[in-house]
């Protein structure tokens, strides 16, 4: 009696074991960049890709259309104009200085100019050339690829809670 | 009544019992449904959050679903998916499904879910919904390839969608439409070139060593090289799997292919004569190769500092070592008319001088070199008649006249399957051999590009070398392609513009439309010129042709000098003059009284102060590099198309990157005053009276 439950008890832990087998098919890769809309270069680590949403995804697409000529170190014809001007545009990627202004602080600089906003009269104004969702876009562009990287102000607690 | 016996009244009570239990399973399942789980959830997260009283007012209990008829969409996500729309759940930290989807072009209420995401509408359980299932093998589109969603429908090309865009870009560039049908790309009159009259214009041994590795030569630390230099870019022509019989065949028809004999290269004797035995011919050759600006379309290895780069453009092939490549007496004619030789092809006629001409060959022939390219080539006899039927034979079985056109052998189209609906194939349709790969359509598509023969031992498409990025977006392209929703196809308009007369002869000529684009026809790597006759004057544009300079610094691509003459330079002014204008620009509408030495003053202050120009424009030697060189605008533009400019650039080029701003009339004239008193040199045309005062 016992030899059977022991046998009985072995062919089932096979039988378990043969259709574990069965199910392990390949699975894909995890590819960390699955879910990304579209993906940066980290600019200082090329190894590095910083994945990026719809809306950060357009952003970049602005900023190499309209910003990176001052604000990055090299431009789609080569050199940047940055080492034209003075004072020197920092990088968009300058997260020690836009990770302290706030989201409201960059849309004006951007749609009204740096004159509206006491900072250089060479940052021009683009409010009449890009849409407001375009400088929301830039924002979190500049947001996503910002070294260090950048924190949102924490979000009020709810007021109130259930549980 | 008798007594029922206490077995039975058991059985009943336990029979009762059981049916009451086998009742109660259908609503207990119900109950347990996956969306109503979900529901009670949404419920309960909602009591979590600040504005619970809204969401709660939102919830829909019971299946949601959006019905779009004219679509076929019947989406059931909005079930479970109950925050899709709620502004307040947008934050990464709100759990799925119920988390708001991100701003978008489309609306969930107007497009459904599938149309862009795929998977399941139907389904109200997760894995039908999302997963492949024995019923149904459409899964989620991974957010990495999701712009092939935006594909199906809008086949020109959205700014929102670089992938996609650079994916059909790359069907384009490789040729696939050689060998598949795609949809939407048209097959062009020339893929590779015609190989009519090869035999006059290259070896048999150059024909063997090009077809083992055409141009591509993976190295033995796996570096991709061209003829020796690194290079990144796939050449023009993948590598084909072909043992040394086929190659040995198929290099001796091709040097067979001969419907002439060479042309001789003819020189004026005195040119020859004055410059053969002068030791700087090579150097001034070298030179004249440079102002010509060759490489805008060709690039050359160039070694700096012991780094070896290709630079130059790719519109013709790369040209590092074409002195060992091509016969002397080809190159001649060749520069002198191309299309005698290749009718389709995209390269100028140039006006040649005898001495321009023959410099440049002799350093093309002697500099542009590698004494060893054919050195590994074995020893190639006579070709045998039997080797040259045997070429003609695998030049049709292996595809080849799918690209390259020999007159007299017909052209083989869709030699590769139709991939015109590849983008919605189903895992059952598609063939995986033993490939160790997960079964999915993407993984399929990948493995095809990279590696075709792991999923298909017989298959005849070449190698292909690949940039990082590339692939995904050739997937991307590939997936986009479902033969599905024509009727919402968003189309790109199609133009042509082949104008006649003698203006289309010199266009056609020095085929201006490579480059330049006119009303949505050509190039896009020169300025649009649809609106050149307002923007400049024309004897600017005749100076310009002659002799171009390089004025938008942006652009890294230079226009070749041509050696136009006079009157061609003339003809192409003249028509562009006169043609080309902006309805918005109206020359007249500019009075030169307005433009004041006092005007520009103040336009100059504007200039540098107020609007600090000089941050991205040059005048003389300082300034930014963003924008045109300012220096000569006053013999260059029209004080028309300046003034237009300052009140909105998109107007007059869509998509310009100079921000449009806000200024008065007064500034727009100070501003037009003072730019038209920028002038170099001397000015072609009579300054306007009263317009040279600030200078």
């Amino acid at each position: 009696m016992k030899h059977q439950q022991i046998l009985l008890l072995l062919v089932l832990a096979l039988a378990a074991l043969a259709t574990s087998c069965q199910q392990k098919t390949i699975a894909a890769k995890p590819d960390p960049l699955s879910r990304a809309y579209d993906v940066e270069t980290d600019w200082n680590d090329a190894q590095r890709q910083t994945p990026l949403n719809s809306q950060q995804a357009q952003g970049k697409r602005v900023f190499y259309t309209y910003c990176v000529w001052c604000h990055a170190d090299s431009s789609p014809a080569g050199p940047s104009n940055r080492s034209n001007l003075s004072p020197t545009p920092p990088l968009a990627n300058d997260g020690a200085t836009f990770n302290p202004l706030s989201d409201e602080f960059l849309r004006n600089t951007i749609t009204l100019g740096g004159s509206a906003m006491g900072k250089s009269a060479m940052m021009p104004p683009w409010g009449r050339t890009l849409s407001q969702d375009e400088v929301l876009a830039v924002i979190a562009f500049m947001r996503a690829i910002a070294q260090p990287p950048y924190q949102p102000p924490a979000r009020p607690a709810p007021q109130y809670s259930v549980k | 009544m008798g007594k029922i016996p206490k077995r039975l009244r058991l059985s009943f009570a336990v029979s009762s019992v059981l049916f009451l239990g086998v009742l109660a399973v259908s609503p207990v399942k119900d109950l347990l449904q996956e969306w109503k789980q979900y529901q009670r959830e949404y419920v309960r997260f909602a009591e979590t959050r600040p504005d619970t009283k809204r969401l709660l007012a939102d919830f829909h209990p019971g299946i949601n679903q959006i019905w779009i008829p004219e679509m076929n969409v019947i989406d059931r996500c909005t079930t479970c998916h109950q925050g899709i729309t709620q502004a307040s759940l947008l934050d990464a930290s709100v759990p799925q499904p119920f988390r708001a989807h991100a701003a978008m072009p489309h609306q969930v209420e107007k497009q459904g879910c599938v149309v862009c995401h795929r998977g399941q509408g139907l389904a109200t359980e997760v894995r039908e919904a999302h997963e492949t299932t024995l019923a149904w093998e459409q899964p989620l589109l991974p957010v990495r390839y999701i712009q092939a969603s935006c594909g199906v429908c809008h086949r020109a090309a959205l700014p929102e969608t670089p992938q996609l865009n650079l994916g059909r870009e790359l069907l384009v560039k490789l040729h696939c439409v050689g060998c598949h049908r795609l949809e939407g790309i048209t097959r062009p009159a020339m893929l590779g070139p015609d190989l009519t009259n090869l035999g006059t214009k290259v070896s048999r041994a150059w024909i063997y060593k090009w077809l083992k590795e055409p141009r591509t030569v993976t190295d033995s630390n796996g570096n991709i090289t061209v003829n020796g230099v690194e290079n990144e870019e796939e050449p023009r022509m993948p590598q084909f799997r072909l043992n040394d019989q086929e190659v040995r065949a198929l290099s001796a028809y091709l040097s067979s292919l001969r419907s002439g004999p060479p042309e001789p290269a003819r020189f004026d004797s005195r040119v020859v004569a004055a410059l053969e035995k002068k030791p700087d011919t090579v150097d001034q050759g070298e030179v004249r190769f440079r102002q010509m600006f060759c490489t805008t379309c060709h690039s050359v290895a160039v070694t700096r500092a012991g780094q070896t780069r290709l630079i130059g453009g790719q519109i013709g092939p790369e040209l590092t070592k074409v002195g060992s490549k091509v016969n002397p007496e080809w190159l001649v004619a060749w520069l002198r008319n191309p299309q005698a030789y290749m009718p389709y092809s995209l390269m100028p006629r140039y006006g040649w001088s005898d001495e321009d001409l023959f410099k440049v060959t002799r350093y093309i022939l002697s500099k542009l070199t590698d004494p060893n390219l054919l050195s590994d080539v074995p020893k190639l006899e006579m070709p045998h008649p039997e080797e040259i039927q045997l070429g003609q034979r695998l030049f049709l079985e292996k595809g080849c006249a799918s690209c390259h056109v020999i007159k007299g052998v017909s052209v083989q189209a869709d030699f590769g399957p139709n991939l015109s609906n590849l983008g919605s194939k189903t895992l059952s349709q598609l063939e995986f051999s033993k490939a160790k790969i997960p079964r999915t359509l993407i993984a399929y598509i990948q493995a095809k590009i990279t590696d075709p023969v792991s999923v298909n031992p017989a298959a005849r498409m070449p190698q292909y070398h690949l940039e990082p990025g590339h692939l995904e977006a050739l997937t991307t392209a590939l997936l986009s392609m479902t033969g599905g929703l024509a009727t919402l196809a968003v189309t790109a308009p199609q133009s042509e513009f082949h104008p006649a007369g003698a203006f289309g002869e010199v266009y056609e000529r020095y085929k201006c439309y490579v480059c330049h684009r006119f009303n949505g026809y050509g190039g896009t790597s020169a300025p649009d010129l649809s609106f050149e006759g307002s923007r400049a004057q024309r004897s600017w544009l005749v100076a310009f042709l002659k002799s171009p300079q390089t004025l938008r610094p942006t652009l890294t691509l230079r226009m070749p000098q041509f050696n136009m003459t006079d009157t061609e330079a003339a003809t192409l002014a003249d028509y562009l003059a006169m043609v080309t204008q902006s309805p918005t620009v109206s020359l007249a509408s500019v009075a030169s009284k307005d433009l004041t030495p006092e005007a520009a003053r103040l336009g100059k202050q504007l200039y540098e102060v107020k609007y600090q120009c000089q941050s991205c424009h040059t005048i003389g030697s300082s300034g930014g590099y963003v924008g045109p060189n300012l220096s000569n605008l006053g013999n260059w533009m029209n004080a028309a198309w300046i003034e237009g400019w300052l009140r909105d650039p998109q107007a007059l080029v869509p998509g310009t990157i100079e921000p449009r701003r806000t200024l008065p009339d007064q500034e727009v004239t100070a501003l037009t005053a003072y730019l038209m008193t920028l002038r170099q040199g001397g000015s072609a045309k009579p300054a306007p009276a009263g317009a040279g005062g600030a200078r």
